[in-house]
């Protein structure tokens, strides 16, 4: 693992005014976890992300790059930026241009890529947003939650190094939620450093390894959520709420006396260990990727005919669009769910996510059961 | 129960070239009821309660208030406005002067209203919402969250009787979430029909009495909740997902851990019905109910529950509570913060607007109704 942001000692005041939106704030961004910031409006996130990027110089303390202070010079400036990519939470401070297409092409072409790559990244993250439909569309004419998908594509469109995600799945419906979580799950395996802020405390709890907590201009927590979620009183102080699926598990287990360890984080975990099931149902997981999905399907499927289908992962769920696919949001948890009770399954999925299929397993076998997983 | 509202066969399309974006739209809304309306991006929520409010005018079809159909004359249109009021999606679209005073006594001055009672209205909406401070504040200088709130206290201010919000939790904190849906339910308490589009699966599912799907054009269902979600190829189509707990509470039937109904709609309904012991001790509820005058201290006192975790709840709760120096531990969410402290065996007290009662013991009755478990709910 290597550092990939510090802040330390960092202060910083809007010019204006008086308050100290980040007081000495230190915190450590790690390459390879899945980071999530929290915090009440106005403490601070969007402040911090602006910081990170060298939008805004801090009154006193140093932020670090990959160990190097920021350099604030034009070129120090545009050499950072070129690795991160932002989206804002507020998607209408984030367009450039009128037409769908052009607005997502405008920071690449701003890397000075050539114009066929632009063309390629632009149609592949549209397409991962579900908004091919609309490339032509003025932006004036989309939904809020449609602008949204824009804005992250833009995003997409940088192959970033590091993503910076403010509120992403705000205004968004629940299937695309999901899909942007997906995308963020992918990013991380790829090797990209994702953070996420958001007030969607439920989404986010099942995703996160590190949740930093911001308040009162600090860094109030930062660690595995349980060990801030286990604290109600400062969690109430800092504004924030602890996910549902963290209470049910605390009261279920203070009444009826277990372990509140390991803590489910998702459906599966959660009726794996309140459900005593009994047999797994078998899940297959075939990896594949765009191009040889349907293929996989045809062969997969032969031997498995009326047995209930999932996909994850944007490529194969695009590749599969007309294939009947029974779970197409949410396929994971959904597939595992089945498995806990006892139903089989065949999840196809972007062959980049082996190591979350393995980790859900692994989690379930903490909890005390045993997927009958097959990938192939 | 009356029809309040009605969409009568509605097409309509932002350019003749372009989609339609309702194609045969017809939905009725139901009097006093709480309606959320759910569909994907793009569905078309936005534009029908535009369509609903008489904002735009439907391509055919008509659209009927207490069942008669728009005119679309100057006058009608804002005596009808006064009475259907909208919260939009984006506050900035809807604030229409510099300080946040004007702002809020703009609809009651359109609506002519004599200058005390304007005041007295706008001086109770800030209130509401919590923001009297900020009276004479530019709104310029509001962060989103508080221009929000401003914007609500300016619906509010009009005393509708049916509050149309658009997504009014969205890039909230869930502290600010939970305010904006507690002045909801006092609305609800007091008559108002309330509809709300989100996309918050689990929001609505624990909130909505009925439930309507849009989806291309069309209003593909309405009803109760429960019977879409069973409808797992429905929910998918229409952009959704399950709510959490009615997931885990149809695996949990599944698998022979209790029968599928009751439908717990709250975390803490479905924790306390997936528990095994049935028979534990829990918490004792001691509910408050106050009026604006009601002396709390006193009770707190007579009563012996100083000490003891404390929500508050409602309108009439939140003003008598500004008149005494009583410590309060919930100051949003009471009602689901003191229920689950009682599920963790402590008692807890619940400050609440004699309104609001029912909605604040909602969750506690549902436990103990089914035999889910008991908490003693002491009325003082
Ligand atoms: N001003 C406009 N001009 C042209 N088309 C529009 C305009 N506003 C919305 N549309 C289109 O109308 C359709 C419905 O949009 P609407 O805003 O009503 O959706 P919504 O259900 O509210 O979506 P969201 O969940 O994203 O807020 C979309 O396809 C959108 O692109
Ligand atoms: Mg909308």
């Amino acid at each position: 693992m290597s550092e990939i942001f510090r802040l330390e000692d960092v202060t910083f005041t809007h010019p204006g005014t008086t308050r100290k939106v980040l007081n000495k704030m230190n915190l450590t961004i790690e390459g390879g976890s899945r980071d999530a910031v929290l915090g009440m409006n106005g403490a601070g996130k969007t402040t911090l992300f602006y910081t990170l990027t060298g939008v805004y110089k801090p009154q006193e303390g140093t932020v670090y790059n990959h160990g190097e202070p920021v350099d604030y010079t034009r070129a120090g400036l545009q050499n950072l930026r070129s690795d991160v990519a932002v989206i804002l939470q507020n998607p209408d401070e984030q367009i450039f241009c009128s037409l769908v297409e052009e607005d997502v092409a405008f920071g690449p072409l701003n890397l000075g890529l050539d114009r066929d790559e632009v063309e390629r990244r632009v149609s592949k993250a549209l397409r991962d947003v579900r908004m091919t439909p609309y490339a032509r569309r003025p932006l004036q004419q989309l939904s809020g939650g449609q602008r949204k998908r824009v804005a992250i594509a833009g995003a997409l469109a940088m192959n970033p190094k590091i993503m910076i995600m403010d509120e992403p799945t705000a205004g968004l419906d629940p299937q695309a939620s999901m899909e942007v979580m997906e995308l963020a799950e992918k990013l991380h395996l790829q090797g990209v450093t994702v953070l996420i802020s958001t007030h969607d405390i439920d989404i986010i709890y099942k995703w996160a390894d590190t949740s930093s907590i911001l308040y009162n201009g600090k860094i109030e927590y930062s660690g595995p959520a349980e060990g801030f979620y286990s604290d109600p009183e400062t969690v109430y102080r800092c504004g924030l709420l602890t996910p549902s699926i963290f209470n049910m598990n605390r009261d279920i287990c203070a009444i009826d006396g277990m372990d509140v360890d390991p803590y489910p984080r998702n459906c599966c975990e959660f009726t794996a260990k309140f459900g005593n099931p009994k047999e797994s149902g078998r899940l297959v997981c075939v990896a594949a990727e765009e191009e040889t999905a349907a293929e996989r399907y045809e062969e997969v499927m032969k031997d498995l005919k009326g047995v209930q289908t999932g996909v994850y992962g944007s490529d194969v769920r695009y590749a599969l669009t007309d294939n009947g696919i029974d779970f197409r949001f949410d396929a994971m948890d959904m597939c595992f769910t089945d498995a806990v009770r006892g139903k089989d399954s065949v999840l196809f999925y972007d062959s980049i996510y082996t190591p979350t299929i393995k980790e859900q397993a692994d989690k379930l076998r903490k909890i005390g059961f045993d997927v009958d997983l097959e990938v192939i | 129960m009356a029809t309040l509202l009605e969409a009568d066969n509605i097409t309509f399309s932002y350019d003749k070239k372009g989609p339609k974006v309702m194609d045969g739209m017809s939905m009725k809304i139901e009097e006093g009821k709480k309606t959320a309306i759910m569909g994907c991006n793009g569905a078309g929520k936005s534009t029908l309660f535009s369509l609903l409010n008489a904002l735009r005018k439907p391509d055919s079809g008509k659209v009927l208030f207490r069942d008669k159909p728009l005119t679309y004359r100057h006058k009608d249109i804002i005596k009808m406005r006064s009475e259907v009021s909208i919260l939009f999606q984006n506050p900035n679209d809807m604030m229409f002067k510099p300080y946040v005073e004007q702002d809020v006594a703009f609809g009651p001055e359109n609506m002519k209203l004599p200058k005390e009672e304007i005041e007295e209205r706008v001086q109770e909406s800030l209130f509401a919402v919590g923001m009297e401070e900020y009276r004479k504040t530019p709104i310029m200088k509001l962060s989103y969250g508080q221009r929000k709130r401003v914007t609500l206290a300016g619906v509010l201010a009009m005393r509708p009787s049916v509050i149309i919000m658009d997504e009014p939790t969205a890039g909230l904190d869930p502290q600010m979430a939970y305010e904006v849906m507690e002045i909801a339910e006092q609305m609800h308490s007091s008559g108002v029909t309330v509809i709300m589009a989100s996309h918050d699966t689990d929001l609505t599912y624990s909130w909505a009495d009925e439930l309507r799907v849009l989806y291309g054009g069309k209003c593909m269902y309405a009803g109760e909740p429960e019977p879409f979600y069973s409808d797992f190829e429905s929910v998918q189509k229409a952009g959704l997902l399950l709510p959490t707990v009615f997931m885990m509470n149809r695996t949990l039937a599944d698998l022979g851990k209790g029968s599928l109904e009751p439908y717990p709609r709250a975390q803490s309904q479905m924790a306390l019905k997936t528990a095994q012991h049935k028979d534990v001790d829990l918490g004792v509820l001691h509910v408050i109910k106050a009026e604006r005058d009601t002396d709390i201290k006193a009770i707190i006192d007579d009563y012996q529950l100083g000490g003891m975790p404390t929500g508050v709840y409602g309108m009439s709760a939140r003003m008598a509570l500004r008149a005494t120096s009583t410590d309060v531990d919930f100051l949003y969410n009471g009602p689901e913060n003191c229920t689950m402290k009682c599920l963790n065996g402590q008692d807890s007290v619940l400050i609440c607007d004699p309104l609001m009662f029912d909605k604040a013991v909602t969750s506690a009755m549902f436990i103990n109704e089914h035999g889910f478990g008991k908490i003693n709910i002491d009325v003082v």
